[in-house]
């Protein structure tokens, strides 16, 4: 097990090598550059700036000088927030992303699994019926929906709760209410049918019949036997669902106004800010490797089954 | 959980915020720095920290007195100098000199500042060209000051609109000391110096920016609203909603889904804009290099009904490039007339729209963009029988094809004036000029405009109509379809001194709350 | 036997005929109530988008300007585009006479002269004597027709992305888990990767590298949409086949000399199935809705054309003042999801190994 841990943690070295690479030369394909506009600036002026950032060098030494600076923690200016670098913006807006992820993700988790039990545990009655009917609509409609009909409900009408806005305001954790609902609502969709499909599997499976014989009580059986099996599938989902939750909650961020790195992320693409794009890819896939890496180790303790090499 | 609410509920009340006497909502994160400023949001935030020379005039958007007090423009009109006021001083109660104003010019043309509005002063003052080109020096550049309150200005030509120019981000002074003791740093809370009627209170990037009452700006007695918050959200909807629900005083900017419910508020505000949106044609590409088809494609569409039923915001349907000014008369293109239209197809060889290839409408992805194509498209298949097909792009891909490849044949395009005069319209169509994206080509309308620069008054004017006549009534170079409008949601029953303008811009210094 | 269950799983969307082996999973799902009328929806959906050009609904495109948003109703379009301008009028007439709006006489004479336009040519003009069943959008055209169309590339979308990534993942998680070390690794630091390149601009690329003008880019989006949706397919196949691969049946059948391939088909597989159809199932509104993402770029269908994903988009922003134009798309689609989603749980358990036992 450790040396699988050693050799897993020493991979996440040539991955990120690989993904900081390509991305690098990627954004750089892309049609459009970072300085144009609906009004185009003279050659003079687009000179200086290329200038300014370096990129008028050959784009191999950009790279090299890119890499060298990213090897001392340091990615560079932002293009578009012209007084604010790649660090800062990183730094303002991943804990807020956290917040909300987190949050989100554990609503989603822990609601999800309770419905998925009891969706399984009922199976083709009206509790799995409903449930999952819950769940369909729950991944059906789009958080670009869910989002402003919450928002038209519960601020515009009833005025239960602020429009947008974030925790660290006056109006506080009231913020977070709407936006880690609607930020919950399809993961726990997600979580709720995959943890039915895979409970009802290990219902079936020999080693829970043969606990159910040995006459456990079924909450034993439950929780001993059938979570434990049941729990592998979403806990492969639950790592590229957490980092996907960071950056996806783009809308929601953008609904609800909040400060987090999620937007930074789909507008730095669209503005063709570069250091900011490649910023947020490196933090991103960092924390998504990581994610997968722990979900491959827990892997080997949910299920004795499963042995490393 | 419950140590992680503990947290949050412990963070919330550290982070408590006064109240604010104004809150806006400004549509995109701004930039405070008035040698970077590029955009709307920058400026409006812009206009309460800084001050130029002069100052734009809360009613008509033209130069009012700033840091000047008075301006003198020399009998050729080349040399402008500038008296300034005695009483400018930075927030920290320095004295605002005339050396100020001539570090922030030698700042925004230093090619090293990489400054994108630097076209603009490069455009009018003499020797900034060629300093922001890299190809000569500061001290040949025609800005001088004479003594702490004197500064003077060299043209490159006779404008007389330079005086309200130095109103615009560009020309704004810019405090040498904070600059040099913090770097990029120097437009944080705390670091940063202004001039203008507000101070930098806080600003949280993303979200908001907190403007305070500057107690030594010059004219503070005037200053009437204490404290303004504005926010970045660039999400339209949630402004809105957040507008209806009293948590903002003044939103900016409005989404087309919204204008049928907006239009009929008492607090809606238009007002016509220095600019045009217009259908762009790539004249050297078969077969819209043919001006009649050109024109029979101009006069096919119903602009009218077009503005009514489509963008519905207060938008004024033209034929016309130069929207209306003060003592000019804008020439105008072919107007809406089906018949002619057709007669026009016929005779470029096309009768009835047959053989007429396939063209494409490319335009960047937008509501707006997408419903006027539509709407555009069904006219021409109605009107001339001919079909084309649209394609939408993000912004960026767009550009590129538009403004650098030219790989287009007709192309979503539109322009706003950064200053009143119809120069600011008709220098784009020039030849080789950096935003002549349909690559007109005529030296003759060239040598007008530069005839123009020499010439003054009526006599300029008349100069400059006849190349927009040689542009858009004889070749129409590109299809108009309407001069653009600003559009505001402001109370101004409640909120007094606000204005709609031409040029959008809007000082918090003259407003206050009835 | 290990190839005809791998056609069923490629051809689960499509109907399951009942070939020989498959006759019992037929006869299974034919008793599951919900499953078969999922079936029967989706069945309808598919004919319904498919014929559309002969069914007898107005064009999708084309825009009558005196028909704008025009609620749904069974009347002549004509009586409710002059009941829609009388409300209006009403509505201005009141703020004029309540809140002293003078600013909005000119906006009640434009509404009031469009309102006696329609009222003279009613008679006269074809046109008001449509019937908008589910009301019209911003230019006028009719939501059904737009509705039906739409459905067209949406559910095409839907089921070429779910087949794609279905396909792919399975094929990579399954090699990953069953094989492991080396290239296990290998396999998935490549998912990595896929994962944390910067997805848009790979599709911008894309897009900048095979567009071509006035050319559909329909198959551009296929590739964008294939390109990244097989990634958590992969990884949870994996994860399944790695828990799986020590069992006892697996051990049995390696003894009995059994290949890798066999073993994975006809003995790994087939007990993972149910995940896997439930994650197809799940991933196939993702798919729909990343088309109207990528709409945004410029792929897929052009306007004036629509799809679910962008009229749902579309209706939302506007949901206050035209509810039809978000509900209509969104109750479509959302209903063939729902029959998507029955006839996968349905398929899941007519395929369950176990079940088959017990049947």
């Amino acid at each position: 097990m450790a040396k699988y841990i050693i050799r897993r943690l020493l991979s996440l070295i040539p991955t990120m090598f690989i993904i900081i690479t390509l991305s690098f030369f990627l954004i750089r394909v892309a049609p459009g550059g970072p300085f144009s506009g609906e009004k185009g600036l003279p050659e003079q002026v687009q000179q200086n700036l290329l200038k300014k950032y370096h990129m008028d060098e050959p784009l191999f030494r950009q790279y090299l000088r890119y890499f060298g600076d990213v090897l001392i923690g340091n990615f560079g200016p932002s293009l578009r927030y012209k007084e604010s670098s790649v660090n800062e913006l990183i730094a303002q807006g991943f804990p807020n992303s956290i917040i909300l992820g987190t949050v989100a993700l554990a609503l989603a988790t822990f609601a999800g699994i309770c419905v998925g039990i009891l969706s399984a545990l009922k199976q083709n009655r009206w509790q799995d019926y409903s449930a999952m009917s819950l769940a369909v609509i729950g991944i059906s409609v789009p958080l670009f929906v869910i989002g402003p009909v919450l928002q038209l409900v519960f601020a515009m009408n009833l005025k239960w709760l602020p429009v947008s806005g974030w925790i660290f305001s006056r109006a506080g954790l009231k913020t977070l209410i709407l936006p880690a609902l609607t930020l919950a609502f399809p993961y726990f969709a997600y979580i709720a049918r995959l943890s039915r499909a895979s409970i009802l599997e290990v219902l079936r499976s020999d080693y829970v019949r043969t606990a159910r014989s040995k006459g456990l009580s079924e909450g034993i059986v439950i929780r001993r036997h059938v979570l434990k099996g049941a729990l592998l599938p979403i806990v492969s989902y639950l790592g590229p669902a957490f980092a996907g939750i960071i950056t996806g909650s783009i809308v929601v961020e953008s609904i609800f106004f909040i400060p987090g790195i999620g937007k930074i992320f789909v507008q730095s693409a669209l503005n063709r800010d570069y250091p900011l794009i490649m910023g947020e890819v490196i933090v991103y896939s960092l924390f998504l490797v990581t994610m997968n890496f722990l979900v491959d180790v827990l892997y080997g303790f949910l299920d004795p089954r499963i042995a490393y090499k | 959980m419950k140590k992680a609410l503990f947290l949050f509920l412990a963070l919330a009340a550290v982070v408590s915020l006064g109240a604010q006497d104004f809150i806006m909502s400004n549509g995109a994160e701004p930039t405070l720095d008035p040698t970077l400023m590029t955009d709307v949001a920058s400026t409006n935030v812009g206009i309460g920290l800084f001050e130029g020379l002069m100052a734009y005039d809360p009613k008509t958007n033209l130069g009012t007195p700033g840091v000047a007090e008075s301006y003198k423009v020399s009998p050729d009109g080349l040399k402008v100098t500038f008296i300034l006021r005695k009483t400018a001083t930075w927030s920290d109660g320095t004295r605002v000199t005339a050396k100020d104003f001539v570090y922030a010019m030698k700042r925004i043309l230093d090619p090293a500042t990489g400054a994108e509005y630097a076209y603009m002063p490069a455009m009018v003052i003499k020797g900034a060209q060629e300093f922001n080109e890299g190809k000569g020096g500061f001290e040949d550049v025609g800005i001088k000051a004479i003594n702490d309150t004197t500064v003077e200005y060299s043209l490159t030509g006779a404008a007389p609109y330079f005086a309200d120019m130095t109103a615009h981000s560009a020309f704004w002074p810019v405090p040498q000391s904070a600059v040099e003791k913090y770097g990029t740093d120097w437009t944080k809370p705390g670091n940063i110096l202004t001039n203008g009627p507000y101070l930098l209170k806080e600003w949280k990037p993303q979200e908001y920016v907190l403007l305070e009452k500057n107690a030594k700006y010059w004219d503070q007695k005037n200053v009437k609203i204490k404290s303004i918050k504005i926010y970045a959200s660039d999400n339209d909807s949630t402004n809105y909603n957040m507008y209806k629900n009293g948590e903002v005083d003044w939103m900016h900017g409005i989404a087309l889904s919204k204008i049928d419910e907006i239009k009929l508020r008492k607090d809606y505000q238009t007002s016509a804009q220095v600019g045009t949106y217009y259908y762009c044609f790539n004249v050297t590409r078969k077969p819209v290099d043919d001006v009649r088809v050109r024109k029979a494609l101009a006069a096919a569409i119903d602009k009218k009904t077009l503005v009514d039923k489509v963008t519905k915001g207060g938008q004024i349907p033209t034929d016309s490039w130069v929207p209306p000014m003060a003592g000019y008369v804008p020439q105008k293109g072919i107007g809406f007339n089906p018949e002619e239209a057709k007669k026009l197809l016929a005779a470029a060889g096309y009768p009835g729209g047959k053989d007429f290839p396939t063209l494409t409408i490319v335009y960047n992805t937008n509501e707006g963009h997408k419903a006027i194509a539509e709407y555009i498209q069904q006219q021409w298949k109605n009107n001339l029988g001919i079909d084309v097909t649209l394609q939408n792009m993000e912004f960026k891909t767009f550009l590129d094809l538009r403004g650098k490849a030219h790989d287009f044949t007709i192309a979503r395009h539109g322009w706003i004036g950064d200053y009143l005069d119809p120069n600011t319209m008709l220098d784009l169509f020039m030849t080789g000029s950096g935003n002549n994206d349909g690559l007109y080509a005529d030296p003759e309308y060239d040598k007008l405009i530069e005839n123009a620069r020499l010439a003054k008054g009526a006599a300029r004017m008349k100069i400059l109509q006849q190349a927009d006549a040689m542009y858009l009534t004889r070749d129409q170079g590109m299809i108009p379809i309407y001069h653009y409008a600003n559009q505001d949601l402001i109370d101004t029953t409640k909120w007094g001194g606000w204005y709609a303008t031409p040029l959008g811009f809007h000082s918090f210094k003259y407003m206050f709350k009835k | 036997m290990s190839l005809e269950r791998n056609q069923v799983i490629n051809e689960f969307n499509q109907q399951v005929k009942p070939v020989s082996l498959w006759a019992d999973a037929w006869k299974r799902l034919r008793r599951n109530k919900m499953a078969l009328i999922g079936l029967w929806i989706v069945a309808v959906f598919a004919v319904l988008t498919l014929m559309a050009p002969m069914l007898p609904i107005y064009s999708n495109t084309e825009q009558e300007m005196k028909h704008i948003n025009l609620p749904p109703s069974f009347k002549n379009a004509g009586q409710v585009a002059l009941e829609t301008l009388q409300r209006k009028a009403n509505q201005i007439n009141a703020m004029i006479a309540n809140e002293g709006r003078d600013d909005l006489k000119p906006e009640l004479e434009k509404v009031m002269a469009e309102y006696e336009l329609i009222k003279a040519e009613i008679n006269v003009n074809p046109v008001h004597k449509r019937v908008y069943l589910m009301g019209t959008d911003y230019l006028g055209r009719d939501m059904l027709s737009r509705t039906i169309y739409g459905g067209r590339i949406s559910m095409l979308i839907g089921f070429i992305g779910t087949i794609t990534a279905v396909f792919i993942g399975i094929i990579i998680g399954a090699i990953a888990g069953y094989i492991g070390g080396r290239l296990d690794d290998f396999l998935m630091r490549f998912v990595d990767i896929m994962y944390g390149l910067p997805y848009m601009l790979v599709v911008i690329i894309l897009m900048a590298m095979f567009r071509k003008e006035g050319q559909s880019s329909v198959i551009i989006l296929f590739v964008a949409i294939a390109m990244v949706s097989w990634l958590t397919i992969a990884r949870v196949v994996r994860g399944q086949i790695i828990s799986l691969k020590n069992a006892e049946f697996v051990e049995a059948a390696r003894s009995m000399g059994a290949s890798s391939a066999r073993i994975i088909f006809r003995h790994l597989l087939p007990n993972t199935l149910g995940v896997i159809i439930v994650f197809s199932t799940l991933s196939l509104p993702g798919f729909i809705m990343s088309e109207s993402f990528l709409s945004f770029l410029g792929l897929g269908v052009s306007a004036p054309d629509a799809s679910w994903g962008t009229l749902v988009s579309e209706g939302v922003q506007s949901m206050e003042l035209f509810p039809w134009r978000l509900l209509v798309p969104a109750c479509v689609m959302t209903i063939f999801l729902f029959a998507m989603n029955f006839l996968g749980d349905g398929l899941r358990d007519a395929l369950d190994p176990q079940s088959k036992n017990r049947a």
